[in-house]
């Protein structure tokens, strides 16, 4: 409850410098002490909390509650805030408990503010016609939605709908400071919303933004950010005279080293640093971190880009209309060039400069290279069993940043899942058919403006087959192992699909989201149909789906496995399980062995290049060991190598056990 | 192998390894691995072709693949 200001206060405060447009309107609460405020200006309603205790200044220094030297135009102050030092004026705030703001030039909220909310990120195609609409909730799948299924226009109107409806609910004539949080040597903070224990420490302006943030996982931005038409997520960091303009920033994403960015979205995870983005959809784990690297019209996710990246969505024709699509797990080398459109299929390496268009979405960890006249030459199913791809699929969950309860990204992780194994089949099948009806004496084959040398038709088959039998086995096996001890029957029911799972031979990804082909467009026809028609339920569905994701993965494992085995799992042999086991144990190993095959090409002579100067050449080999180490030592060989022992083990024990119960 | 990896033939030595003195890189000595299995009709093991360093490991591990898939007596 607030009340009147004493006469005794008022006297007070004016002896201290203070003085108030009408000093009725200036209310307080229980504990409020006039000694704490000094040098103030205060302007319309302006309510203040108790001031007794301290609060965390810049550098973790404690400091007294209170307000001095600004002026404050209709707001409300918590309990122990402290507000000194401003330059201008804070106008058209909530000021929550424990709150710290010095040494800022302005703060203000402008009638009608939506706090970057409502705000349209012309993203993936620069010359517009796929906006996705900023909001705090704004979720990687939904932006996913917006942005590439405009071919269901009903659909796009309704999520356009939840997102206004959400942004109505936001605007207000009034900012919020939320609790703990810090401001600090800002410049001006302009309609912008500031979530708890947020710290804004030295940027340069911010306006229509929001900041969200909470005690749990605060957010972050820093020295001389400008920032306009944003919202940052929870545990971001946006630092480093980064530069951003109509940019979502998704939980525990990192933007900072002048890294400048319009039009974007960057989804969890990402890193963005020195480099530049313009209409991009950067989809969770989405990577830069070098100078000259320009990001541009191009979808991503789990991507790596190499110095020097760089695209072309302008052909000078009818404006910057092109589109790039590298799915997940793509990687781009030092200096590589891609004229748009272009798609690469998931976990590809792509290097040299593309001066020609090509669609490779449907060849999975494939190497592509452009030769000197910009023509694109493919391996498919190269990077399959690279060391990149192996460590980048243990890495990615064990650096994801985000702590907050809700997170809104829903992450698929797997390297191996329906989605990339099923393009790995038709890939397989296509590659044969090409192998089939090219004469040996073509040397070359061209597939979707790539070109592929006709010998590696079969390699690149051989690769996927490893992969495929792989992946299949290891689902089958796992499914069965624990169910053989009760039997052949009790083995053959264990591969029944479950009741509620739903099986789509096309699997998608949506953002960072797998599933079968035939949830989303459930799920777009709820929509549709109003079935579906707020932000939280559409997050609950799209949750829904992910918890069914091993169901849906198992009906789709199964369906493959017989189809491609011709083994009916249902009536499945003990001899056929048995020689499912044996079988698995030779494709892992095959590939462990591949992957430990490529990683000791780190450690062959050509790596040693450069080793030992200044010295004789035995030196050479030493100073390599002491700073590179040595292959038989190094913690991936080993964990390889455990591998090996652990699957030949499993498997053994494996084996032993369906001899014994079945 | 020297069209493959577009070097002189006369430079070709049973001692060469194909990384360090014919400079085939990883691309290239897939490339081999299926131009060999092509030429000699037969279906190597990628990961014991992919291992072997020089001409001389290759010419006996194709002579031994040939032995055990009944193309060479």
């Amino acid at each position: 409850m607030y009340k009147n200001l004493t006469a005794e206060q008022i006297k007070q405060l004016q002896q201290q410098g203070c003085c108030a447009q009408d000093w009725k309107l200036v209310r307080i609460a229980d504990g409020f002490d006039a000694a704490r405020v000094g040098n103030v200006c205060f302007s319309g309603q302006v309510n203040i909390g108790s001031q007794k205790g301290t609060v965390k200044s810049a550098g973790g220094i404690e400091k007294a509650s209170g307000i001095y030297n600004a002026m404050i135009i209709n707001c409300a102050i918590g309990d122990d805030v402290r507000i000194a030092n401003i330059g201008i004026h804070i106008a058209n705030y909530d000021i929550e408990s424990n709150v710290c703001i010095e040494n800022v030039a302005t703060m203000q909220t402008n009638p009608g503010a939506s706090f970057g909310n409502g705000v349209e990120v012309s993203v993936l195609n620069e010359a517009g016609g796929r906006e996705v609409t900023l909001f705090d909730e704004l979720s990687v799948q939904f932006a996913y939605l917006m942005c590439l299924h405009r071919y269901r226009p009903e659909f796009i109107n309704k999520l356009k709908a939840m997102a206004n409806k959400y942004v109505e609910k936001i605007r207000s004539d009034r900012g919020k400071v939320a609790t703990g949080a810090k401001i600090f040597s800002a410049g001006e903070i302009i309609d912008v919303n500031i979530g708890a224990g947020a710290i804004v420490n030295g940027a340069a302006s911010l306006a229509n933004g929001t900041i969200l943030s909470c005690a749990e996982s605060p957010t972050v931005v820093g020295t001389g950010v400008v920032a306009k038409d944003f919202i940052i997520a929870e545990g971001a960091s946006v630092t480093g005279a980064a530069n951003l303009d109509k940019v979502f920033v998704g939980q525990g994403t990192k933007v900072g080293r002048q890294f400048s960015a319009e039009n974007s979205l960057f989804f969890a995870n990402c890193e963005a640093f020195h480099g530049e983005a313009c209409s991009i959809f950067a989809g969770p784990y989405t990577v830069t971190h070098h100078k000259s690297t320009l990001l541009i019209a191009g979808l991503f996710s789990f991507y790596n880009a190499g110095s020097g990246t760089n695209q072309s969505n302008h052909m000078y024709k009818l404006g910057p209309t092109h589109e790039g699509k590298l799915e997940r797990g793509t990687k781009t080398g030092s200096f590589s060039y891609m004229m748009w459109p272009c798609s690469a299929g998931p976990f590809s390496v792509i290097l040299g400069k593309h001066t020609r268009n090509f669609d490779t979405r449907d060849f999975p960890f494939t190497h592509i290279e452009a030769d000197s006249d910009g023509k694109c030459n493919i391996v498919p199913g190269m990077h399959l069993t690279t060391v990149g791809t192996v460590r980048d699929g243990a890495k990615w969950p064990k650096r994801d940043r985000r702590k907050v309860g809700k997170k809104r990204d829903i992450i698929s992780f797997d390297v191996f899942s329906p989605y990339t194994v099923g393009k790995m089949i038709k890939a397989s099948s296509i590659l044969k058919a090409l192998a089939d009806s090219t004469d040996r004496a073509i040397e070359l084959v061209n597939i979707n403006g790539a070109q592929m040398k006709r010998v590696l038709l079969r390699t690149s088959q051989k690769f996927y087959r490893t992969g495929i039998e792989m992946y299949l086995l290891e689902k089958v096996l796992a499914r069965g192992k624990t169910a053989v001890e009760g039997g052949i029957e009790k083995l053959r029911k264990s591969f029944a699909a479950d009741k509620d799972a739903v099986y789509s031979e096309e699997w998608v990804d949506i953002g960072g989201q797998l599933m079968p082909g035939q949830r989303i467009r459930d799920l777009m026809t709820a929509v549709e149909k109003g079935k579906i028609s707020d932000i939280d339920t559409l997050y609950n569905e799209l949750l829904k789906i992910q918890q069914l994701g091993a169901k849906d993965e198992w009906a789709w494992v199964k369906k493959a496995y017989e189809t491609l085995s011709g083994v009916n799992l249902e009536k499945i042999t003990k001899e056929e399980f048995l020689a499912a086991a044996e079988a698995y144990l030779a494709v892992k190993t095959k590939f462990l062995k591949l992957v430990l095959g490529d990683c000791e090409k780190e450690f062959d002579s050509q790596s040693r290049t450069g080793f030992g100067y200044n010295g004789t050449v035995q030196d050479i080999d030493e100073d390599f060991r002491q700073v590179r180490g040595e292959f038989n030592r190094n913690e991936f060989v080993l964990t390889m190598r455990k591998n090996v022992e652990e699957v030949e083990t499993r498997i053994g024990k494996l084996k032993a056990k369906i001899t014994a119960c079945l | 192998m020297a069209r493959q990896l577009k070097v002189d033939m006369g430079k070709i030595k049973s001692e060469c390894e194909f990384a360090r003195d014919l400079g085939a890189e990883s691309i290239q000595s897939v490339e081999l691995v299926a131009a060999f299995e092509e030429e000699f009709d037969i279906d190597m093991d990628e990961d014991a072709a992919l291992s072997v360093k020089s001409v001389g490991g290759a010419v006996k591990f194709i002579s031994d693949v040939m032995k055990q898939q009944g193309k060479l007596s």
